[in-house]
């Protein structure tokens, strides 16, 4: 309830953003925006549930794939991307859930490493289909009318700003919605313990499985709005790099702490901006960041201030 | 003897080259108190584990409420009635005693996770009933003080009743009870005699009892099963299995008459 509280303003100082900004700092605002649903998703499968993942890209490019593939074949507009984008990545993320009922810790994540890699390789070697490394232009459209009235048509930066504003809001409150059911906090209790988890009857495979869907389908919603953003894909928007970033930015903020993560990667998807013809660095940034942060505060910034504060 | 209600027919469990348990059978009855002892080492654990599901045996048979069980998670298992506590503590240390109680409950709540993530009138309705159930059961076991305290600001008999309270939250038919009395001081140990003849007798529980205390055992068990190098060495009462030759010599070694006559 307080967070909510806390929200309204930033949402709203948001939504009227594109009045005082120019091109380069909404574009900046949605690459943020972008890096809030992945670490979102990827803080419910491993913050929440306690489930390693490198794959956070590879969800990511199923989704801006799906969006341009559908939008080549069958010239459909994002109303349709999105659900159907989730839905691809969702199922993917179910896939790759089956390891995750047997292995765990290191040997999952070098499992998500080679789930990452193998989908990159795809998209980037099966030219006839997602054409290869080139990429795929995407026609992007997307209105909304009622009774004939147009209420909302894609076409300005904007409206590409304020629709993804608009999704990520929808995500995040779902997420909380998530974390604060039954559902989630069956995650929380198979992250601390599954062994118990299992003895006190929750289904650890209903669990599991759920988490990394939920997890995907949110990178996928992101990669649709990527994808339409950018009118277009190319493989390398979608590498384990981006992937490595987002883990970065989880544990950062803290993982399974949920508001953590989202200003973990508010303040990591700046980072870059700052850094001018430096920018190529930030990977060792990162890095570097990850390594100290590890060290020094396991639990994340929010994490530490939380367990501080409790005491 | 009633019908039993869990029954483990010649299991098998093999760790690479050790064998754990070899060909152990055991039967619990309806509301009947079996206790399970063994020195150390004898396969109890192992048995346990079996039994509840944690590890899946390499042959053998197990039987639960009329369903084989043999290879399915525990979680499964839960759901046809069976709760546990462990050797060691296990309770979510990041949640308060109440909350431990609640998930345990969660099993019993028939709205669907999307029900929940939804915040529907039923799924609200049944969390505030597995709440309502929670204080009740740590009213029973004068702990309701501590209800919104973390589990972790417990003393070890207090986690024990918390833990043996968590299994009764899923209204179970069976309860597997792993050296409870472990860490007890004597007067806790008292009155964890006490409520578990009360579980069985209010509740209707038939109860597994893993011990080492003997006056646990003796005061509680209906019948005890020794395990000795994963084999069933004697069954009976407990006065009749305390004199058995085979069981002096599991515990007291080989030499004991030997000694015994010098």
């Amino acid at each position: 309830m307080k967070m909510s509280i806390c929200a309204l303003p930033v949402i709203a100082g948001l939504a009227i953003a594109p009045l005082g900004l120019g091109g380069y700092e909404l574009s900046v605002l949605m690459t943020i925006l972008f890096y809030v649903i992945l670490t979102l998703g990827l803080d419910l499968v491993t913050g929440y549930c306690g489930q390693f993942s490198f794959a956070t890209g590879a969800f990511y490019g199923i989704g801006a794939y799906t969006a341009a593939i559908m939008s080549r074949d069958l010239g459909t507009s994002i109303w349709w991307h999105l659900p159907a984008g989730a839905l691809v990545a969702g199922s993917f993320g179910l896939l790759l859930g089956i390891p995750a009922l047997r292995l765990t810790g290191h040997f999952l994540a070098i499992v998500t490493i080679a789930f990452q890699t193998i989908m990159y390789l795809a998209i980037s070697q099966w030219t006839s289909f997602t054409g290869g490394q080139v990429g795929l232009h995407v026609e992007s459209a997307g209105k909304l009318a009622v009774f004939g009235t147009t209420l909302f048509e894609l076409g300005s930066l904007r409206s590409y700003y304020w629709l993804t504003l608009g999704v990520t809001t929808v995500c995040v409150l779902a997420a909380w919605r998530l974390v604060n059911s039954r559902l989630g906090k069956e995650w929380v209790a198979i992250r601390d313990d599954e062994t118990l988890a299992s003895a006190i009857g929750l289904n650890t495979t209903r669990g599991k499985l759920t988490a990394f869907v939920a997890y995907a389908a949110l990178a996928g919603i992101a990669g649709v709005l990527t994808a339409h953003s950018l009118r277009g894909v190319t493989p390398d928007d979608f590498t384990i790099w981006i992937s490595a970033t987002v883990v970065a930015m989880m544990m950062l903020g803290g993982r399974g702490t949920f508001i953590g993560p989202i200003i973990g990667a508010v303040v990591l998807a700046i980072v870059p901006e700052f850094l001018g013809r430096y920018a190529e660095y930030k990977m060792l940034i990162y890095g570097t960041i990850l390594v100290i942060g590890m060290t020094l505060v396991p639990e994340g910034v929010i994490g530490r201030l939380r367990r501080s504060a409790s005491r | 003897m009633n019908t039993a209600l869990l029954e483990a027919r010649c299991l098998v469990k093999r760790f690479g080259g050790v064998t754990a348990v070899s060909g152990a059978t055991l039967a619990v009855g309806e509301g009947q108190i079996l206790g399970l002892i063994g020195p150390n080492g004898s396969g109890k654990s192992t048995m346990v584990n079996l039994l509840t599901g944690e590890t899946v045996p390499d042959e053998g048979e197990i039987v639960f409420a009329g369903e084989v069980v043999t290879r399915l998670p525990s979680y499964r298992r839960a759901r046809l009635g069976m709760a546990r506590s462990f050797q060691m503590l296990r309770l979510f240390g990041s949640l308060t005693v109440e909350d431990n109680l609640v998930l345990a409950g969660h099993i019993r709540m028939s709205a669907g996770v999307i029900g929940s993530a939804l915040n529907s009138q039923s799924a609200r309705s049944e969390e505030a009933a597995a709440r309502t159930r929670a204080r009740e059961l740590l009213s029973w076991f004068e702990l309701e003080e501590f209800a919104s305290r973390s589990v972790t600001a417990l003393s070890i008999g207090q986690q024990r009743m918390v833990e043996i309270a968590r299994g009764l939250m899923s209204e179970p038919s069976m309860l597997v009870l792993d050296e409870p009395a472990a860490g007890l001081s004597p007067p806790n140990v008292d009155r964890l005699i006490l409520l578990v003849r009360r579980l069985r007798d209010e509740f209707g529980i038939s109860i597994l009892l893993v011990e080492h205390v003997m006056r646990v055992v003796r005061e509680l068990c209906d019948q005890v099963v020794v395990l000795d190098a994963g084999r069933k060495i004697a069954e009976g009462t407990p006065e009749q299995v305390v004199n058995d030759p085979l069981v002096i010599e599991a515990y007291i070694g080989s030499g004991w008459k030997r000694r015994a006559q010098a």
